[in-house]
């Protein structure tokens, strides 16, 4: 295992809330929401529980106690797994629509599509299932059409509503300094954007003003 | 490619922006070395971004060098690297086939710019196959899929999107460490999609004055030769997820001394640069940097 107070960043020396905030940091950016449905995810429960595990570590010595005790999984944030899946159905009697999750599941992006391709039940899940393919795809404009329409047959489907919060802006993660910036419009990220900006100019000695709203 | 990808000036530290510049000029040296002077005018930024991806070793080793464009001054420039080598072959090649592509696209007179071109560039781009024989292949390959969806007037912007994301993610295919692979091919596949609609959105102007193809006119059922506000946060909200995807895939490799460049680059500059060519102001970008050199991103 790597020395733990350097998988979270801090020197030895670092306080307990150093370290504390250094950890939150960390947790924040590998946060299952932010790799939800992403083909990454795995790299990044990985690295998420690297971090658990140092952070316990740390935790441990500083308290006395010796590492490498089992980790007891008491953090906010230990979350990976279980959300992340679509239901492992392996039965063989199992429909079709679950038979799409599954391969889904296993990745096999093709198989799944052709599954809903063949079907002719085109109703909520169909359209739900189609949009979680082009999600995991990257073809997020199609994959936003596809829930939206999976919405309007069934609006109060927990799992639409979630998959349409995440494709309208899943990862909300920024280092710190940096603010929620988006592109185009003039919605409050962008004049918050232009006021950093500014500020930054400013500082910098930029000698010029720029609005953009 | 085009040119769209930049740091955003403001978040480098002085360290930061000199190694960008030297990663620029270590690419621009290199495709003079390797291919010779007329191989050096394809260079941009987003080359000189694949450059830094590329790099393994996370560290930046640069000396100073002047040259033609800057005789007196010099200007820092990457030492000899394999990804900068690896990043000129990939540049050649990914010229090349553009402007094969322009050739196909014009008619006799239209496409003589585009021929006089690949005239020059011809034997730079042998020599590059014969060095990259795989990503050639598949870059081929993908412009003539791109080329087919375009004729057939494709009316989603993710299927051409895709298939130019896919060739860019090409340059991941040679990373031997299966991680950093998995990582880069995400990394250039939303770079690509990223780049394809932003182009689209640069071109919108261009391509309906001449009734050439652009996914956004089926896609967004356009009457006229603009987006309005609705299409454009629409689009804009598709270009931010490719932005995100990106950023993701970054948090999860070690980038050693370029770190601090890309994450301004996708935590900051591509919004800069989208926004600037939504609401028209890309193009106009150059003469306020040229009133503010101290600004600048680049060389």
């Amino acid at each position: 295992m790597r020395d733990p107070y350097q998988v979270l960043g801090v020197s030895s020396t670092a306080t307990d809330e150093e370290i504390k905030k250094a950890y939150r940091n960390l947790a924040r950016k590998y946060h299952p929401d932010n790799y939800h449905d992403n083909p990454l995810a795995d790299l990044a429960q990985e690295r998420m529980k690297e971090i658990n595990e140092a952070y316990e570590a740390v935790q441990n010595q500083r308290k006395g106690k010796t590492a490498g005790g089992a980790y007891g999984g008491t953090s906010a944030y230990s979350a990976y797994g279980g959300s992340t899946g679509y239901g492992g159905y392996t039965n063989t009697g199992a429909t079709r629509f679950q038979r799409v999750r599954q391969a889904i599941n296993e990745g096999d992006l093709n198989m799944a599509d052709e599954l809903l391709n063949a079907s002719s039940d085109r109703g909520a899940e169909w359209h739900y299932l189609k949009g979680v393919i082009c999600y995991r795809r990257g073809w997020m404009d199609e994959a936003k059409r596809y829930y939206q329409a999976a919405l309007q047959m069934e609006p109060n489907n927990v799992e639409y509503v979630r998959a349409w919060q995440l494709v309208n802006g899943g990862n909300t993660y920024r280092p710190d300094g940096y603010d929620t910036v988006h592109t185009g419009g003039c919605d409050s990220g962008c004049s918050r954007f232009c006021l950093a900006w500014l500020c930054c100019n400013m500082l910098g000695g930029g000698g010029y003003y720029f609005w953009c709203c | 490619m085009f040119g769209y990808v930049r740091p955003s000036a403001e978040r480098l530290s002085e360290e930061e922006q000199k190694r960008f510049t030297a990663a620029y000029c270590g690419l621009c040296h290199t495709l003079k070395r390797r291919y010779g002077l007329a191989a050096r005018m394809i260079l941009n930024y987003d080359l000189a971004f694949l450059a830094i991806l590329l790099d393994e070793g996370g560290t930046c080793h640069s000396c100073e060098k002047r040259c033609m464009v800057h005789p007196i001054r010099k200007r820092p420039c990457a030492q000899p690297s394999a990804a900068l080598e690896t990043a000129a072959d990939y540049s050649v090649i990914l010229t090349w086939w553009q402007l094969r592509d322009g050739v196909a696209d014009h008619g006799f007179w239209g496409g003589l710019k585009y021929r006089a071109a690949s005239l020059l560039l011809r034997r730079a781009y042998r020599k590059a196959r014969a060095a990259q024989p795989v990503f050639d292949e598949s870059t081929k390959r993908h412009l003539n899929a791109l080329a087919a969806l375009e004729k057939a007037r494709c009316e989603s912007i993710d299927r051409p999107a895709d298939t130019f994301a896919a060739l860019l993610a090409g340059a991941a295919e040679g990373v031997e460490d299966p991680i950093r692979r998995r990582v880069l091919q995400q990394m250039f596949y939303h770079l690509g999609r990223w780049i394809y609609l932003t182009d689209a959105a640069d071109d919108l102007k261009k391509d309906w004055k001449s009734g050439s193809y652009n996914p956004l006119i089926p896609r967004f059922a356009l009457k006229e030769g603009k987006l309005t506000q609705e299409n454009q946060q629409e689009l804009a909200a598709t270009m931010d997820r490719s932005v995100e995807m990106m950023a993701a895939a970054f948090e999860l490799l070690d980038f050693g001394d370029w770190a601090g460049i890309i994450r301004s680059v996708v935590y900051e500059g591509l919004y800069a640069v989208g926004n600037a060519v939504l609401n028209g102001t890309f193009r106009k970008r150059p003469k306020r940097e040229e009133r503010n050199p101290t600004r600048k991103a680049g060389p």
